[in-house]
């Protein structure tokens, strides 16, 4: 039994592996990193367009917004573009006519763009770690000599919104892994991923107003139930801002529940693509 | 059999995903500025969404407070009013957007409003005087909204202070600002006058004097350069009170 | 079930659903199978005639809707079943960054082959598909000939008793053709057996011992090659040197024995055959 869970990983992680280096050799990819690590450089400079704001919260609203919209887009199309690639190619159909089970298939999809996803998060966060560090020194410097409160930067504050930024963007891979092994073509995969991370994204509205809204009707409040259970909340993953810059305003255990749940959903996830995917058609 | 029993599991793992993505969001819906949806409502689809859904809210912020300057510029009320507020409900922890936003609504609009029905001749006194009253009383809404989602921000409640008492010539609606201000941490040492003065001009002149008194004895009077001019406010409050000497705040040392 | 069967078919049907009413389209129809161990067993038919949903069928790689499949007596959709089985699917595709000894390393540890006999089992399939000197290239500088065979060797990489190669010769040459035929011929001397899908009847002929023909998802005929192909009614006398005058004697003897629709004519090779003569030497490389 333990042979073959080893001979098992073994095989996903030979999958992950191949998948790893051909999502790493995407011009995609290298335009994306490129593109938002531009940004996060760049954010320095735009500064003066802010109002009222701490500088580095303005900082680091760009680099941090930066890295979600462009590391969304980066998950969505490279997920559904690593999974099509396999079967359009027809690569899964070699593949799958080797030992190896369509579970192991998924889940070295899901770990070798997880792992990509993992280059570009650290990479930009730890480019936007360096602007917002120097920036920090500069102001610190300056506020002394003013005799002003100087302004607060936690870097491991930082490192833990990579980190939960991270397990956001492999929900989103999952969750796109899930859709991606019914759908029939790429584009429909990525226009059903696209509204699921929009839905993911907006259901702490239902979220909230289940929370706070105590006059609901029954079948308001069931329906509302029902859908902060089915659809994943992404929002909760972003709260950057404040790990970087207030830390005191983070409830204590929120970064581990929210990371947990962050792994709890990308499993379930899992489980449902694979679902999905045990009686496909090759 | 199979069937129905995976399809429960699965029902039920995705039941626990949702139960424990509730409870994560209990404890990290504190650390993520509330957002007022419906204020951001007239404005979807302005470049907003991508703000709503959690990225670059501070970017979009200001770039829809730059284009709500565009329609202060053009005089366009509906539009100046639901960019401003838009920028408030996707910062709301951004003092300088209330401010600004219950400035504009509060001194300019009514403005605004007496021109397009045809300028200050044209319209009577008593309803441009009505006109100042609404618009600053919507501003004041505002003010209350900023304070409420900046945890009081003293600069907010006393900018409120200042239109009660400009605007609405309320000085017992002011003071009322003005000693929330004071309840701050981070309050300056001259909301504590001002709260006094309005009292002082609301005709509620003893209660002033108390307040202002206890606050200096108890506050102001180790801390700060302004401690000597805030005595020098309450030694006129007590010749104008014609308070008999014992009564009165004992002579300090350095007192000239 | 015998041992000495490589695959066993009964009554494999498999229907798909079509368009959005989901009309059934019957693909294999009742079909049954038994291939032998250690042959080289043809599988033929006209496009459509569903030959590649029935190897799909058997690889696993699609549901049957009815009937049973094994393969070396495991269920072929068990993993047991295709660690005993090779597979090339019709012109393959492989990600073209790897070399060709990395793409067969990868395809062998999939198929469990261990860590300390990893090289060997890469070098052995490289060699035995003529692709050792051009296994340190990237597969995309590969030609179509040298995919065949690169997909070949993954197939083989980890010794299967079973080999399934689907179309193995599409649009590969005469002379790379004749190879592959030959690397097929090398793998059942070595006792595996071949389940080849193709087109090229002639190849078919020269290589397989047995064939079965598909037509509308049903089997139309099985058997050995040479009693399949052989007409019974007809015979052929074949000589050299023959004059007329002993030809119109011979005829006339024949004919006086009875014998109808006498003709002569001379014997000729096929085109494979005269091309390759021609272009000896040549090498796909």
């Amino acid at each position: 039994m333990r042979n073959l869970i080893k001979q098992s990983l073994r095989r996903t992680a030979w999958i992950a592996r191949i998948t790893f280096l051909e999502a790493i050799r995407q011009r995609f990819f290298a335009f994306l990193i490129l593109l938002s690590a531009a940004l996060v450089v760049s954010s320095v400079s735009f500064r003066f367009l802010d109002f009222g704001h701490g500088e580095l919260k303005f900082v680091a609203d760009f680099g941090f917004g930066g890295v979600f919209f462009f590391g969304s887009i980066l998950t969505l199309v490279m997920t559904a573009q690593l999974f099509f690639a396999e079967i359009e190619n027809r690569t899964a159909l070699t593949l799958l006519a080797k030992p190896v089970s369509r579970w192991e298939f998924l889940a070295g999809k899901f770990t070798g763009v997880w792992a990509v996803l993992g280059i570009f998060i650290f990479t930009l966060t730890f480019i936007l770690g360096l602007v917002m560090w120097g920036r920090h020194q500069e102001l610190v410097a300056l506020a002394e000599a003013a005799g002003r409160v100087p302004p607060d930067l936690s870097i491991s504050g930082v490192a833990a919104y990579a980190l939960l930024q991270w397990l956001r963007l492999g929900v989103i891979a999952a969750m796109v892994l899930a859709i991606s092994s019914v759908a029939r073509s790429f584009l429909f995969a990525i226009v059903v991923g696209a509204m699921a991370v929009l839905a993911g994204q907006l259901q702490w509205i239902a979220q909230e107003t289940l929370l706070k809204d105590k006059d609901l009707g029954v079948v308001y409040q069931s329906f509302l139930w029902l859908i902060t259970r089915v659809i994943p909340n992404l929002q909760q993953f972003n709260i950057g801002d404040a790990l970087a810059l207030d830390v005191s305003s983070v409830t204590n255990g929120a970064v581990w529940a929210a990371s947990l749940s962050g792994c709890i959903y990308i499993i379930v996830l899992l489980v449902l693509a694979g679902l999905g995917f045990r009686r496909r058609e090759i | 059999m199979v069937r129905w029993l995976t399809v429960l599991l699965v029902a039920s793992a995705i039941f626990v995903a949702g139960c424990f993505a509730e409870n994560s969001w209990r404890l990290v819906r504190t650390s993520i500025p509330e957002m007022g949806r419906k204020q951001i409502e007239p404005t979807l689809g302005q470049g907003v969404l991508l703000g709503i859904l959690g990225g670059l809210r501070t970017v979009i912020a200001d770039g829809t407070w730059l284009r709500s300057y565009v329609a202060w510029e053009k005089r366009d009320r509906a539009a100046c009013e639901g960019l401003m507020r838009t920028a408030c409900a996707l910062d709301p922890r951004a003092r300088y957007f209330w401010e600004n936003t219950g400035y504009v609504m509060g001194y300019d609009m009514a403005h605004w409003e007496i021109r397009r029905r045809g300028g200050y001749a044209k319209v009577s006194q008593e309803i441009q005087d009505g006109l100042f009253k609404s618009y600053a009383r919507k501003g004041l809404e505002i003010f209350e909204d900023g304070a409420k989602h900046t945890g009081g921000n003293p600069g907010i409640l006393i900018s409120a202070g200042q239109m009660a008492e400009i605007k609405l010539k309320d000085n017992l609606l002011a003071a009322s600002y003005y000693k929330r201000a004071t309840e701050s941490a981070n309050a300056p040492w001259f909301s504590y006058f001002l709260c006094a003065r309005s009292l002082w001009e609301g005709g509620q002149k003893k209660e002033s004097y108390a307040w202002y008194r206890k606050q200096w004895l108890e506050k102001l009077k180790g801390v700060g350069d302004s401690s000597p001019d805030d005595l020098e406010h309450l030694r006129y409050m007590e010749a104008e009170l014609s308070l008999p000497v014992l009564q009165r705040i004992p002579r300090q040392t350095w007192e000239k | 079930m015998s041992v000495d069967l490589a695959i066993t078919v009964q009554g494999l049907t498999k229907d798909f659903r079509v368009g959005l009413a989901g009309h059934k389209l019957r693909a294999v129809d009742n079909l049954s199978l038994n291939i032998p161990r250690g042959q080289v067993y043809g599988l033929l038919g006209p496009n459509g005639c569903g030959k590649s949903t029935t190897l799909k069928i058997i690889l696993g790689l699609v549901p049957a809707t009815a009937g049973k499949v094994s393969i070396l007596g495991f269920n072929s959709a068990t993993s047991e079943a295709r660690r005993r089985t090779g597979f090339l699917p019709e012109a393959p595709y492989f990600h073209k960054f790897l070399t060709g000894r990395e793409l067969v390393s990868y395809y062998a540890r999939l198929s469990g082959v261990a860590e300390g006999d990893l090289k060997s089992a890469v070098e052995a399939a490289l060699e035995l598909t003529a692709m050792t000197e051009a296994g340190s290239r990237t597969i995309g500088t590969y030609s179509k000939g040298m995919l065949q065979r690169i997909g070949l060797a993954q197939a083989i990489v980890h010794q299967p008793e079973l080999v399934i190669l689907d179309e193995p010769t599409a649009g590969v040459d005469p002379v790379g053709a004749a190879a592959i035929g030959r690397m097929i011929l090398a793998m059942r001397a070595q006792g595996k057996t071949v389940v080849l899908c193709s087109h090229l009847l002639g190849q078919v002929e020269q290589v397989c011992d047995r064939v079965a023909i598909m037509d509308n998802g049903k089997l139309v005929l099985e058997g050995r090659v040479d009693e399949v192909l052989a007409r019974r009614d007809r015979q052929v006398i074949s000589a050299t040197d023959l004059t007329a005058p002993a030809w119109t004697a011979a005829e006339a003897a024949l004919l006086a024995h009875g014998a109808k629709d006498v003709s002569i004519s001379h014997p000729r090779r096929s085109l494979e055959e005269l091309f390759r003569e021609l272009v000896k030497g040549s090498r796909d490389a």
